[in-house]
């Protein structure tokens, strides 16, 4: 056995990079085990970071000390803030990455780490004595102990490409899957399942001429945020240039050539199992799936400054390499244009998240924990926020310390393991605002207040955060309290309290600011925090909070009667088998999240209810 | 019937068998044992002589057996409690013909094996069967049982297990159709109309927050306001029948008041139809609230006779008088008798109700054509006066039953609707719409009254309290 870890993460996708900068935060001696350094949180398909809800996750990320903020802000080429038409609680950053510069970024942090050390390789077999994990023997042969493994290999488990009729086994183009460590883990015994996932082709910028197309007013020009506003509570004001994107919109042609050639798609004729994001749907799937609509939104976004690549946003395909070709020519203003590389399907191995504690660590295997696809989710932002988490928990098993988990009610990554372990996945997991019981109360300007000092406990938030925190906070209080005691002229005429005028719908906080009518109320230059919409939303929307949180303190009720992990479901009369069944796969913590899992009725957590906590007969 | 009143643990299980007899207390022409569980065939078995199975749905004639020493106490008279010492012994005897029914699980009232025993109507009897059944490992059933197993057993939602303690409980044919419909799921379908409606609604607008890039609006503003309106106007709906819905199940009061011996306890007892007050010659002999519940034209009327108003000394009647004034006060229609042949009869209007004359046999007694005239002694003019009560109720506006009858359904119906209208001013505020999210927030809590009212989502304290409602046996 080689030199020893206390935590090897396999993968240094989003969430490997995340799993093994949380863990040595803690204090763990991390080994990441990756193929190659060329690689390292890769994006494979849409060089983008944020979206809706998926923004939100990024700033919790941040908020808890990880990299994805302030990696994006540091190599982001287009930002926007979606949503900015309605209200706070819904704004979502988004970014378009140079995807290159990112990578590198990532890797330079990791470098900087000195408990991370690289391991290249290729991962094969899981060791493990007594149900708990103790080491990881690569392909090569090399063995290396140590007390925690984290798995995220997102699509090479048993990875299958699919381009028309050609099918090649590979975790992504041109890598090979992981089949050892496939076959490591199946041996284990957990229960498994299949899903797709796909990418659209990539196109030579060279070969198309925007300005001619954007004066003829076939594409349409897509700018960002100027100024920008940043992912990370950290960041300075970013300044860089930002670069244009291009939406255009497909034509009877498309959908014509895709309907004469649906037989030849493998995820029509029967080729491909698995299933596929039904929000993030190929074009096959649209057009066969939407046949009224009429036409569909494509933005052609750059993969850097300097890079050669065009990304076909919204056109992701499986179709043969030459009906690819033909889609690509009909779009209005790309006929000469040249592909780089064509879309593809990949099917993938994916371990139902019913597997998992709300640790992120195998219920079969002590020392296992499981972050990103593998648990069946897709989007960068989904497997970074898991890698965070599975990172610090790994990082406690293997060193000491308290550990961390969310709560619904406290953050979006919360809600994402929440429902990956209760329902577990029937199709790719994405986040979405809608999955949040309590939206507006998990907002992004307030997503160091609900996490940062949580993060301080575990030990992932670093001073120099926790400084900044700290002073924030303070601006935050004093901001409410300015806007108390400045009295404003409201537009009748009358003197009153800024915090009252701003409960007037038609008022708001930055034209109070603009006019310079609030000279003691403090922003930072950036506005990573938000701090007008941190303050405008507490006062104006104070209402909706209050309700919210009563909500909250109702429900708790049912989160805080916790179910012994020992807990003997089949000893409970009443239930019925199916139910039984249920609650011994995903083994409910508490009433409440009992409640939450498919199959199983209030009534029969009433039943649950009223034996946690007392003797239960014997089985008879 | 043996009502549980005292708050009690409710028993969750549905693993064991359990008893009861289903048949209200004291002789009748049949009485019904009801066995529900896994054992309920094997347990019905042993207890009756015919030895070929129990075909399903089939009723079996047959004779119950007492096999183990069965000792009854005669006095007993409540089912609860199922004596276990002393008297008549019986020994391996048959004791009555019964009629044997089996209905086989899920396809049975609760949901799991059920065995109904039809016997002669005697207690001693049904209290025999229902020793013996316990001897032979069934437990005696808690109040509402067979009803929490069939809502456990998702047989029923719980609006359908509110209406069998209704229908149970009606006393006029009205009530029992109210009680009925709803058993029947006409208000769960109402509510899941409503529900589908918000869901899909919800589905729209989320999709608008969710996805702001899809380039067009998933709900356009304009028609959010008016979306939104619809869902109301369908909440209003169901609620503009809730007044008269309560109103059937919960029954309405009338007061029978006026000066001392003007006969209102002889009124009263017309009305009812038996000498249920006391009547005497001497003024002030009614001196407390007399009630009675008849049946008027399908509602259930607690008619009141109360203490003949006027100024006392006597300590008890004067308490009397005060009571009197108190259901003046809350009875929905007061009917003030005076003495027709009295000269100076003192007339204090009531706005909710009407004047009546009695007395009108004695000679000389006031006439005029628009006064009603009645005399309780010879039951001239009841049947006017009954009428009259009947038109002044208003009965006829009780004639549809309506969807929503149980003030806990209501209170959440109200609920779901104050929530919409919240969502609606959210949507149109002055100034331009609040955003999306915040006419969700409103819409979630609109649904989660309304899936309280199904028990969706319903605590368990709320469950152990609509099932405590009902008596043993049901």
């Amino acid at each position: 056995m080689k030199t020893g870890f206390d935590v090897i993460v396999i993968g240094a996708g989003h969430a490997g990079c995340e799993a093994a900068f949380a863990a040595a935060r803690l204090g763990a001696h991390v080994g990441l085990c990756t193929l190659t350094l060329d690689t390292v949180a890769h994006m494979p398909c849409n060089p983008a970071v944020g979206g809706t809800a998926k923004g939100h996750l990024v700033r919790e990320i941040d908020a808890l000390g990880g990299l994805m903020g302030r990696a994006i802000d540091a190599t982001g080429i287009q930002f926007k803030l979606l949503n900015r038409s309605r209200g706070p609680a819904v704004w979502s950053p988004r970014a378009q990455a140079d995807k290159k510069v990112y990578g590198k970024w990532v890797k330079a942090a990791l470098d900087r780490e000195p408990n991370v050390e690289w391991l290249i390789g290729r991962a094969g077999r899981i060791l493990v004595e007594n149900h708990r994990v103790t080491g990881l023997a690569l392909e090569d042969g090399d063995v290396y102990g140590c007390r925690a493994v984290v798995v995220t290999t997102g699509t090479f488990l048993n990875g299958l490409i699919h381009i028309g009729p050609e099918q090649r086994p590979s975790g992504r183009a041109g890598e090979p899957p992981s089949r050892d460590l496939a076959e490591s883990l199946k041996g284990f015994g957990f229960e498994w399942g299949r899903l797709k996932t796909g990418t659209p082709p990539r196109l030579d910028r060279a070969s198309i001429d925007f300005e001619r197309q954007v004066a003829n007013g076939t594409f349409i020009v897509e700018r960002g945020d100027d100024p920008p506003v940043p992912f990370s509570f950290l960041s300075a004001p970013i300044e860089r240039a930002q670069i244009a994107c291009h939406l255009l919109h497909t034509n009877d042609r498309v959908r014509d050539l895709v309907r004469a050639n649906i037989a030849r798609s493998p995820l029509f004729n029967g080729q491909i199992q698995g299933i596929g994001p039904r929000y993030c749907p190929s074009l096959e799937d649209k057009i066969v799936r939407f046949p009224d609509k009429e036409r569909h939104q494509i933005f052609l976004e750059p993969e850097g400054v300097d890079a050669r690549e065009i990304y076909v946003n919204g056109f992701s395909m499986s179709l043969p390499r030459d009906v690819q070709t033909d889609l690509v020519h009909a779009l209005p203003g790309l006929g000469d244009a040249v592909l780089l590389r064509h879309g593809y399907a990949v099917e993938y191995d994916f371990i139902q998240p019913t597997e998992l504690t709300r640790r992120l660590e195998t219920k079969r295997l002590a020392g296992l924990f499981l972050a990103g696809q593998i648990n069946g989710t897709s989007g960068y932002e989904e497997a970074a926020a898991q890698g965070l988490i599975a990172g610090a928990n790994a990082a406690c098993a293997a060193v000491g310390g308290p550990g961390i988990e969310l709560r619904r009610d406290e953050a979006y990554i919360g809600i994402l393991i929440d429902d990956l372990i209760t329902k577990g996945c029937l199709e790719p997991y994405r986040m979405f605002t809608s999955r949040a019981e309590h939206r507006l109360l998990l907002r992004i300007d307030n997503a160091d207040f609900r996490l940062t000092p949580r993060g301080r406990e575990v030990g992932l938030v670093d001073d120099e955060r926790w400084d900044r925190f700290v002073s924030r906070r303070a601006r935050f209080e004093k901001n409410l309290e300015v806007l108390q005691s400045t009295l404003v002229r409201s537009p009748s005429g009358d003197s009153l309290p800024a915090s009252q005028l701003l409960r007037q719908p038609e008022v708001r906080l930055a034209d109070l600011l603009a006019t310079n009518r609030l000279p003691r109320f403090s922003i930072e230059p950036s506005d990573a925090s938000f701090d007008i919409a941190s303050a405008e939303t507490t006062l104006k929307y104070e209402g909706y909070l209050r309700r919210q949180e009563s909500e909250i303190e109702r429900s708790r009720k049912d989160e805080r009667r916790r179910i012994p992990s020992d807990f003997a479901f089949d000893h409970v009369p009443g239930l019925s088998r199916e139910v039984v069944q249920r609650l011994e796969q995903v083994r409910p913590d508490t009433l409440g999240q009992a409640l939450r899992i498919p199959g199983v009725t209030p009534a029969a957590v009433a039943v649950l209810g009223a034996f946690v906590g007392r003797p239960l007969p014997s089985r008879s | 019937m043996v009502w549980a009143s005292r708050p009690q643990p409710m028993s969750f299980s549905t693993q064991d068998t359990i008893v009861a007899i289903a048949t209200p207390s004291g002789r009748g022409g049949i009485g019904v044992v009801r066995i529900a569980g896994p054992d309920a065939l094997a347990v019905s078995q042993r207890l009756i002589t015919a030895s070929a199975p129990l075909q399903p749905r089939h009723a079996t004639f047959t004779k119950v057996r007492l096999n183990a020493e069965v000792r009854l106490k005669p006095d007993a008279t409540s089912a609860s409690s199922i004596p276990r010492e002393a008297d008549t012994p019986a020994r391996n005897d048959c004791l009555d013909h019964i009629v044997a029914t089996y209905f086989p699980g899920p396809h049975s009232y609760t949901g799991d094996d059920v065995v109904e025993l039809s016997s002669h109507g005697s207690p001693v009897v049904l209290r025999a069967i229902v020793t013996e059944a316990i001897d032979l490992g069934a437990r005696l059933a808690e109040p509402g049982e067979f009803t929490l197993r069939a809502f456990l057993n998702g047989r029923i939602d719980l609006p359908q297990a509110e209406a069998v303690a209704d229908l149970i409980d009606a006393v006029t044919p009205l009530q029992a159709r109210a009680a009925f419909d709803q058993l029947d799921g006409t208000l769960t379908r109402a509510i899941a109309e409503i529900d589908a409606a918000l869901f899909d609604f919800i589905a729209q607008l989320e999709a608008s927050v969710d996805f702001p890039d899809e380039g067009y609006h998933f709900v356009e503003p304009q028609t959010l306001t008016r979306d939104i309106d619809a869902l109301i106007a369908r909440t209003e709906t169901l609620l503009a029948g809730a007044q008269r819905g309560r109103l059937i199940r919960e029954g309405l009061q009338v007061a029978i008041v006026g000066a001392p011996n003007v006969g209102k306890s002889s009124l009263f007892n017309a009305l009812v139809g038996a000498s249920r007050a006391i009547v005497a010659d001497a003024p002030g002999t009614t001196r407390d609230l007399v009630t009675e519940v008849v049946d008027i034209e399908g509602l259930r009327v607690t008619l009141v006779d109360t203490a003949g108003l006027r100024e006392t000394t006597d300590a008890v009647e004067t308490e009397g008088v005060a009571r009197s004034h108190q259901v003046r006060a809350t009875a929905d229609l007061v009917v003030m008798v005076l003495d027709g042949t009295a000269k100076d009869n003192i007339q204090t209007t009531d706005n909710k109700g009407f004047t009546i004359f009695n007395k009108c046999d004695i000679p000389g007694a006031r006439s005029a054509r628009d006064a009603l005239f009645v005399s309780a002694k010879t039951g001239e003019g009841v049947d006017n006066l009954r009428r009259a009560i009947v038109e002044a109720l208003d009965v006829d506006r009780f004639r549809d039953p309506p969807g929503i009858t149980n003030v806990r359904h209501i209170a959440l119906v109200q609920r779901t609707r104050d929530a919409l209208i919240r969502a609606r001013s959210a949507a149109s505020v002055e100034g331009g719409s609040m955003s999306e999210e915040f006419v969700l927030a409103d819409l979630q809590e609109a649904r989660a009254a309304l899936e309280e009212i199904t028990g969706r989502k319903a605590p368990d304290e709320l469950l152990a309290h609509i099932f405590s409602r009902f008596c043993i046996g049901k």
